[in-house]
């Protein structure tokens, strides 16, 4: 699950904060609330992660539970990918 | 003046709901006491009519007291795009001369790192509930603080219901708003609106939507745009209610909103649309309650119009066409003629007349092509301190909005183009200069064109396309670094295209209608 964390923290950071900064982006860091990523932005980490793991995203999982932090959307493609 | 209709209806229904946010419920007359308290402290800050207040916040409870707590008080309100950079609200900043700021805590640092310059500002009113001193304590651990604007919370708002109010009356032709647009040209230009545009407009809207005072909006679109705007003037005047979701990148939340609710209405621009089409669960809602849908903001795709209709049987679904330079809407198309005219603006809207005008200055006959032109109560003073930016589209009174049309013999308009290079992203208009002019600042770059490329959901996404200079080598990821040091993330390049050369007119300028429909961008 580790990987998975450090691969969904780094696309977020280098395709939606074009940030270098490892610290800009914290694994508990609510999207939602500190307005880091917009409705287009979630749909492209979601395009992202159904490419990246080879998982199917259904339209009634996109809640802030499954995705609204780099650790939510860890938690989340862990239990889609059952590893 | 909106705030007196606002008291009214808390005078006569005071626990009516005004504005649902989140968990909370706000009545009438909690948000009519907010606005009189706002109003009292601005007036005794030694705000003065006619004063510039900025507003850097979210859609809430508090945007609605804020906006109208400015007017009561005689000032100017400029709400501005709260996802701004430092460099963006500078730019607000140095051309309005705010005298206040409203802003809300999480958006500090960049505006205190715009602030420095603003020689006109004395206050920042912080949205917290915390002191000030406490406050400022804190963010001075982070961020810079100058120490020549006095700062305020909420907590220093007086809480005497009882003090003799000290607004002035209002001049109903006073301005009463500025709202920053890219207009056709690009630069930033603030749209003066006044008291009796707002009101003209919002009527003209309450009568084609047969708003009254049971309707309930679901809003997901900011205020600071002027749509937004419509949707937070038209409601409170119906004395209707008003329902925020802030959270729309999950559109399942908003939603669950709308049922759990009951909201009789929702406005959306074409993107929104898309994307409740594309990925919610919108298919398995039962909106028994839902009776009006609005969508503007640019052309919205037949595909998605045809699904929403089927989706949305038992809703009247309102096509409108406008510009912030009309305070907000222009035409609308009748529910009725939905499937009758696909594709159509409509008519003109109580109050305005629309003309088509053609290149020659003649009207166009039925079937011609002519740039839309209106005249009614609704239409700007002019744009703020730019008097020959006013004249171009100012003429006689008249608007002329660089949109191009044709009337049918029964009258329906329907755009043929725009006749600007303004890419209309989501519910953004985005101006190419700005972005050009930011990305042209890296010395790796020789020239750069911005054009809009089309997406399904956002209608266009902006894209780059570069020549470097000699010699010079630089990846995507730097330009979109650079922009993102700058820009509101929604103007970041989506896509970045190197070419050697870009395709020119005899006098220079760049062929972006040749890089638009060209597939693959040039060649390398």
């Amino acid at each position: 699950m580790e990987q998975i964390r450090q691969t969904v923290k780094k696309f977020i950071l280098e395709n939606i904060l074009f940030e270098d900064d490892e610290n800009a982006l914290d694994y508990d860091d609510s999207f939602l609330e500190k307005g880091i990523i917009d409705s287009t932005g979630v749909l492209e980490v979601v395009s992202f992660i159904e490419e990246e793991f080879n998982i199917s995203v259904d339209d009634d999982e996109l809640v802030p539970e499954n995705l609204d932090s780099v650790n939510k959307l860890a938690k989340f493609v862990n239990e889609k990918t059952g590893s | 003046m909106l705030h007196k209709y606002l008291a009214d209806t808390a005078g006569a229904q005071p626990d009516k709901v005004a504005v649902i946010h989140g968990k909370r419920s706000v009545t009438y007359e909690e948000l009519s006491l907010g606005v009189s308290q706002l109003a009292e402290f601005l007036v005794k800050e030694g705000m003065q009519a006619g004063d510039r207040v900025g507003i850097v916040l979210d859609n809430s409870p508090e945007y609605i007291i804020s906006y109208l707590a400015v007017h009561k008080a005689g000032g100017i309100s400029v709400a501005i795009n709260s996802q701004y950079s430092a460099y963006e609200f500078k730019t607000i900043f140095s051309d309005c001369l705010p005298r206040v700021l409203i802003v809300e805590k999480k958006f500090m640092k960049s505006v205190l790192d715009a602030v420095p310059d603003v020689s006109s500002l004395m206050t920042i009113l912080i949205m917290d509930n915390n002191k000030a001193e406490k406050l400022l304590a804190l963010i001075r651990k982070r961020i810079a603080v100058p120490s020549h604007i006095n700062y305020f919370t909420m907590q220093d708002i007086t809480r005497d219901n009882n003090s003799k109010s000290v607004c002035p009356s209002i001049d109903k032709k006073a301005v009463a708003s500025i709202i920053y647009t890219s207009g056709t040209t690009g630069d930033p230009k603030g749209v003066m609106l006044s008291h009796e545009n707002f009101l003209t407009n919002a009527n003209s809207i309450i009568e084609y939507l047969h708003l009254t005072q049971e309707d309930r909006i679901m809003v997901v679109l900011p205020f600071y745009y002027s749509y937004g705007t419509s949707l937070l003037t038209t409601h409170i005047m119906a004395g209707g209610s008003l329902v925020i979701e802030n959270s729309f990148m999950y559109p399942n939340v908003v939603l669950d909103k709308m049922l759990e609710e009951g909201v009789t209405g929702f406005a959306g621009v074409p993107s929104t649309f898309a994307i409740l089409l594309n990925r919610s669960n919108i298919r398995k809602y039962n909106f028994s309650r839902l009776r009006y849908v609005t969508q503007a903001g640019g052309p919205m795709s037949p595909r998605h119009a045809k699904d929403l209709a089927e989706i949305l049987p038992e809703a009247d679904i309102y096509i409108m066409y406008g510009q912030t330079e009309a305070t907000a809407r222009l035409t609308y198309l009748d529910p009725e003629d939905f499937h009758k005219k696909p594709g159509s603006i409509g008519k003109a809207i109580s109050g305005v007349e629309i003309e088509l005008v053609k290149k020659d200055g003649t009207t166009a006959e039925n079937e011609e092509e002519g740039e839309i032109v209106a005249r009614g109560g609704n239409i700007m003073s002019g744009y703020w301190k730019k008097p020959k930016e006013t004249k171009k589209v100012l003429k006689e009174g008249r608007l002329y909005t660089g949109d191009l049309a044709v009337r049918d013999s029964e009258g329906y308009l329907k755009i043929i183009s725009r006749r600007s290079d303004i890419i209309k992203s989501g519910a953004h208009r985005i101006s190419p200069k700005e972005i050009e002019e930011v990305i042209h600042e890296m010395p790796e770059v020789h020239e750069v064109t911005i054009i809009g490329a089309e997406d399904e959901i956002l209608g266009f996404t902006v894209k780059a396309v570069i020549v470097l200079n000699e010699g010079q080598e630089i990846g995507a990821k730097a330009i979109q670094k650079h922009c993102r040091e700058r820009l509101a993330p929604f103007k970041i390049p989506k896509d970045v295209v190197f070419v050697k050369e870009l395709p020119k007119t005899n006098s220079g300028k760049v062929r972006k209608h040749l890089l638009k429909k060209s597939e693959e961008g040039i060649k390398i």
